[in-house]
């Protein structure tokens, strides 16, 4: 029973995530779209390892989780400094090819 | 009555979900993600998963919070987007689209899409660990795992090709910062190594200690003992890069002493899976750090 | 039920309703230093308490030790961060208040 009540959530996360990346064109709001959109799919894939309170859980979506959330990290941390510098450089880029 | 608490988390974690994505403050959409983070932690730990809990609240969470505070001090204030009614319509459609098909495609799950379990079972005693995550990470799926790391180097190149040339200014953080260290410090390497050896048959392993490992690090890089400009970043960049190097290592040996490849000699399973663990805390360690504080553009230069 | 169970489900409830006031004090508060007041108990008070409820009910010694650290981890990082913020603050408001003295004619 508690595996049904995660799967929806994990699917309404998906479906927030979304709606608010193709609504927003702020960067940093997409990059949090983006991790809440993973965060999502790693709550279905958990729910859907989860075999009743006494049997012990499927190992194998648990690893797929945990490999997920290491390279999330990474990516995030690789986007945020692209959209830093974007900020940061984008200015002067469009001036440039302004002229 | 479980249920109860099931569905008041559920929606806990909807509510502060949306809070993050739409919240019109920065810091208090931050925030908020902190707070979905571990949320859906606490809901993983009611699905039999505290590995996974751990390392959401650790680094899905707690590290990726850190890194958007930090690029949003940076970054201009989000300025309302105006978006048309088709537009929003459209979006919408697709999302809601989505996550239906994702909830129905769960639904109708047969019930006989049990596959792993029993290979698992049947497999664990070879392992030479009796944790079955820790298991299909470093053993059964090890390559993944190599992968993964591969991934982690990447980033890190990227980001340290990208960072500005200014070193970030430490503000100074009072008189009670540097006894706080002295706990903090020595503790966050007692509880990684503890979280290291544990992850062998109960919930822990590679990923969790080596967050813990990024926390006390980070706290000694805040209080400005731990510096990543200048050539303070060569021990640091060794490590980062020991993981990959010491875990393709030990798949070629692997190879050259069994015939496949990352396959463990028989019997000694522990003792390998227990030495790449190790070089991979370290190595995490490391990276997270890095990718949090940056680099100087140029390399090692002072 | 022993008297352990019954002391440890006693602090569990303890701690359960310092956390709870924690919360009203974040949301009711007004002030920021008000509302590091409030936090700064659950972080003690509350995490203490309920670490001890769970090891009497685990009812082991042994269970105590993960238990007891975890909780003395959360205070000694709690009060810290408090503190930290509540200067951070405090630097500000100064900052203000000299701004607001020299912008006077």
């Amino acid at each position: 029973m508690p595996d049904l009540i995660y799967h929806g959530v994990g699917a309404g996360l998906v479906g927030m995530a979304l709606y608010r990346a193709a609504t927003c064109a702020d960067l940093l709001t997409r990059i949090l779209a983006l991790n809440v959109l993973a965060v999502g799919i790693a709550a279905v894939l958990v729910a859907a390892a989860y075999r009743g309170s006494d049997v012990p859980p499927d190992a194998v979506p648990h690893a797929f989780v945990l490999t997920g959330i290491v390279v999330l990290v990474a990516v995030t941390a690789a986007l945020l400094a692209l959209a830093e510098r974007l900020e940061r450089d984008g200015d002067a880029g469009r001036d440039n090819a302004d002229e | 009555m479980m249920t109860v608490f099931d569905v008041m988390l559920a929606a806990t974690i909807l509510w502060t979900a949306w809070t993050a994505l739409t919240a019109p403050d920065r810091t208090a959409a931050i925030a908020a993600f902190l707070v979905f983070g571990l949320f859906v932690g606490l809901s993983w730990v009611r699905l039999g998963a505290p590995d996974v809990a751990m390392a959401e609240a650790a680094i899905g969470s707690g590290l990726t919070g850190a890194l958007l505070l930090r690029a949003s001090r940076g970054m201009t204030p989000p300025a309302p987007t105006r978006v048309t009614a088709p537009h929003r319509a459209a979006a919408v459609i697709t999302a809601a689209g989505v996550a239906g098909v994702l909830a129905w495609a769960v639904l109708v799950l047969p019930e006989a899409a049990v596959v792993y379990d029993p290979l698992v079972d049947a497999n664990i005693g070879d392992s030479g660990v009796s944790n079955p995550v820790t298991a299909v990470l470093l053993n059964f799926r090890a390559w993944d795992t190599l992968l993964e790391l591969v991934v982690l180097l990447a980033a890190l190149l990227l980001v340290a090709a990208l960072r500005p040339i200014r070193a970030a200014r430490m503000a100074d953080l009072g008189p009670l910062y540097p006894p706080f260290l002295r706990i903090m410090a020595p503790l966050s390497i007692f509880l990684s190594a503890h979280l290291l050896w544990l992850g062998t048959s109960d919930p822990g392993g590679a990923f969790q200690a080596g967050a813990v490992l990024c926390g006390g690090l980070l706290a000694l890089f805040f209080g400005g003992t731990l510096k990543t400009d200048g050539p303070d970043v060569m021990p640091l960049w060794a490590l980062a890069v020991m993981g990959v190097v010491v875990f393709v290592g030990a798949g070629l040996l692997a190879e050259a002493l069994t015939g496949t490849l990352l396959e463990y000699p028989d019997g000694a399973d522990k003792a390998w899976i227990l030495t790449i663990e190790s070089a991979l805390t370290l190595s995490i360690g490391a990276t997270l750090l890095l990718l949090f504080s940056g680099l100087r553009q140029g390399g090692a230069r002072p | 039920m022993t008297l352990l169970e019954l002391f440890g489900y006693a602090c569990l409830c303890g701690g359960a309703a310092f956390l709870l006031l924690a919360a009203l004090g974040l949301w009711r508060f007004s002030d920021l230093y008000a509302r590091l007041h409030a936090l700064t108990k659950a972080d003690t008070a509350g995490v203490a308490l309920v670490a001890l409820g769970a090891g009497c009910l685990d009812g082991r010694l042994v269970a105590i030790i993960p238990l007891g650290l975890t909780a003395i981890l959360v205070a000694v990082s709690g009060a810290t961060t408090g503190h930290l913020i509540a200067s951070a603050a405090l630097g500000e408001d100064e900052g203000e208040d000299e701004n607001e003295e020299a912008a006077q004619p």
